[in-house]
């Protein structure tokens, strides 16, 4: 097995709120290695979406670390960060957030074009793109005119604009029915398949069911799947 | 896809709410640009009153303004004096004087009478200047277009004046004059009766030969300076005032003008005021609504530089067209105000209160971009810090 995309040992979150501090994190240590497929299942509130966050490093943890590629990126400055989300890691979220006044086409091509990608590189990338999540007809359509499950698939292909070596996806499934969750599931297999690492987190057993390795968390700690 | 183009596919998914904030700052940026118009128009203007027939001097009596000061005495000898002065060009000594034109309509002038030579403070536009005249047994004179359309007169017919030379009390003969020419004065007012004959006339109309001046219209020998030229003066007549059109203007500027300037100063800073606040509100409006998006893409990779960056550009799109669409409203609320302000009485018709000048537009678009900054550092402010995470989870929880 090759060096972990991503490493954590003893992550803690804790959130101070009015009434006393909320732990939605407690001392989790796991790692991905760069062809893993790993979902992460619970039940609400057990800090599925905290843990995505840290390793998407959008959120920082109170205590513990976090490597990327050997990296502490806790330590990192902002800018560096940023740097690292926009060509290392790709999200997916449960409500898609594509930008409603681009087209399907700009919404995958602007993070490239934030990276620097030169155009012709953007032109092919994003063709190629649309055309694995099979969208190709749909380039010019803005996100109004597409279904659900479109919607998503158009996120997972800026997701993967900027070929980052980890997917992370909370709850790619829950806004859509059934039938179309599984498309999304078979897309992330796909992607999976040509060799990306997955963090996906799911209510979804049967989406679950599809990941190499699951874990299971339970109150701020995994219960299940870590690594020996 | 860059700042700019994002900027303006942000602004316009909500066409209503941009044409909105684009009429705002082009209603605002319209007075803010009057404002500016107003600030200088007046002096520029006056300077151009001033500088109208080439002379850039005056000499008074007295520091007040020509008709009300006492006159001159020996014109003829001072004018020689001066005109000698290496500094010096040309001297043109004035009166300015009350006359009548008797006949079925009399009408009530301002009679100037000026020694002619090559500069005159008047252009003739119809006819001809009063050495022009010739073959003719009557003085020329030559009178406004107010005369003229009041009158029916044209270059060729012929007026009788009474002449009241003010301190005189009885009743002077009349005088013939024939009209030479139709020509503007610089200083009339709209609705004023001007005319104007030559220094020998003048005083033949008045009965005697007085040898005044109200004024001495001077122009400074081409390559010398008016101020030294003034000093010159001064240095030979410190009886006498003589000041150059700049310090006219800025006598203008400390005494009449302060006035329009401190009101246009406020309600430009007012104007700009507002600009501000519906830039700002408008653009905290979308941020509040884009949090999610905004949130969403951080977590992609957008730096906060980035982010910064679309809504400033945001913010000069909005500015930048209503600022633009401000100069064209401006200019026609200017005229349109300009107007309604000359028809004070007494006003020269050539003076106007707002004048178009370069610096106006540089300023105005200095000052609009200003305040689009700083109505865009609030918005930018509340994207950059947003927290990621949180916000991403309250919009799912949400
Ligand atoms: N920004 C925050 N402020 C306060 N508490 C928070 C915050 N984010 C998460 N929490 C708390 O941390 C705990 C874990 O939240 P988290 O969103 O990670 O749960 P989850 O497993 O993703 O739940 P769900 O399945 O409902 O999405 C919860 O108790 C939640 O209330
Ligand atoms: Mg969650």
């Amino acid at each position: 097995m090759s060096a972990a995309v991503i490493e954590a040992t003893g992550l803690t979150k804790t959130f101070p709120m009015p009434a006393g501090p909320v732990t939605a994190l407690r001392n989790v240590s796991f790692s991905v290695s760069p062809d893993e497929y790993v979902a992460v299942s619970g039940p609400s509130g057990c800090g599925k979406s905290t843990l995505l966050h840290l390793l998407g490093s959008v959120d920082t943890a109170t205590s513990g670390t976090l490597l990327f590629d050997g990296r502490d990126i806790s330590t990192l400055p902002d800018a560096e960060r940023s740097r690292i989300r926009l060509t290392q890691i790709g999200f997916v979220f449960q409500r898609f957030y594509l930008l409603p006044m681009l087209t399907a086409w700009e919404n995958v091509e602007l993070p490239q074009g934030e990276a620097g990608v030169s155009k012709p590189e953007r032109r092919a990338r994003t063709a190629e793109l649309l055309d694995y999540v099979g969208l190709s007809q749909r380039a010019q359509h803005r996100p109004s005119q597409l279904s659900g499950g479109e919607m998503q698939r158009v996120a997972i292909a800026r997701a993967l604009a900027n070929s980052p070596r980890l997917l992370l996806a909370d709850e790619p499934t829950g806004e859509l029915d059934q039938s179309t969750g599984e498309q999304i599931a078979e897309l992330l297999d796909r992607v999976h398949a040509d060799g990306n690492a997955i963090v996906v987190v799911t209510h979804d057993p049967a989406i679950a069911a599809r990941a190499k390795r699951q874990l299971k968390m339970r109150d701020g700690e995994i219960v299940a799947g870590a690594p020996a | 896809m860059n700042s700019f183009h994002f900027a303006w596919r942000s602004l316009f998914r909500q066409p209503v709410r941009a044409a909105l904030a684009i009429a705002g700052v082009a209603a605002i940026g319209a007075l803010l640009f009057d404002m500016l118009l107003l600030s200088q128009g007046m002096l520029i203007s006056f300077r151009d009153l001033l500088d109208d027939g080439g002379f850039d001097i005056r000499i008074l009596a007295t520091p007040s303004t020509p008709i009300s000061g006492p006159r001159m005495a020996d014109a003829a000898a001072t004018a020689a004096a001066v005109e000698a002065l290496p500094e010096v060009d040309a001297v043109v000594p004035m009166r300015i004087g009350q006359a009548r034109i008797v006949g079925p309509d009399s009408v009530n002038l301002s009679l100037i009478g000026a020694v002619t030579s090559r500069r005159d403070a008047w252009t003739v536009v119809e006819g001809v200047d009063l050495d022009d005249l010739i073959g003719n047994d009557d003085p020329p004179m030559v009178i406004n277009r107010n005369i003229a359309e009041e009158l029916t007169l044209a270059p060729g017919g012929t007026v009788t004046i009474r002449s009241e030379c003010t301190e005189r009390y009885s009743v002077l003969p009349t005088v013939d004059f024939v009209v030479s020419g139709i020509a503007e004065f610089p200083f009339d007012p709209v609705t004023q009766m001007t005319a104007a004959v030559a220094m020998p006339d003048f005083d033949r109309a008045c009965g005697s030969v007085m040898d005044e001046a109200d004024v001495f219209l001077v122009a400074t020998r081409a390559g010398e300076y008016p101020e030294m030229a003034v000093a010159a003066i001064q240095r030979l007549r410190p009886d006498l005032h003589a000041y150059s059109n700049d310090q006219l203007v800025d006598r203008f500027q400390q005494v009449g003008f302060s006035y329009f300037r401190q009101i246009s100063t406020v309600l430009a800073t007012i104007t700009l005021f507002f600009a501000f606040l519906l830039i700002s509100v408008l653009l905290t409006v979308s941020v509040n609504q884009r949090f999610a998006e905004i949130a969403a893409l951080r977590a992609l990779g957008f730096s906060r530089r980035r982010i910064a960056g679309d809504l400033l550009w945001e913010s000069i799109l909005m500015v930048g067209t209503g600022g633009l669409l401000a100069l064209p409203l401006g200019l026609v609320l200017a005229i349109w105000l300009d107007r309604i302000l000359k028809a004070m009485p007494g006003i020269p018709s050539d003076l106007h209160f707002f004048v178009l000048y370069p610096a106006a537009v540089i300023l105005h678009v200095a000052l609009l971009a200003a305040a689009g900054a700083l109505a865009a550092a609030y918005p930018v402010f509340l994207a950059s810090k947003l927290p990621m995470a949180s916000t991403l989870r309250n919009e799912v929880v949400g």
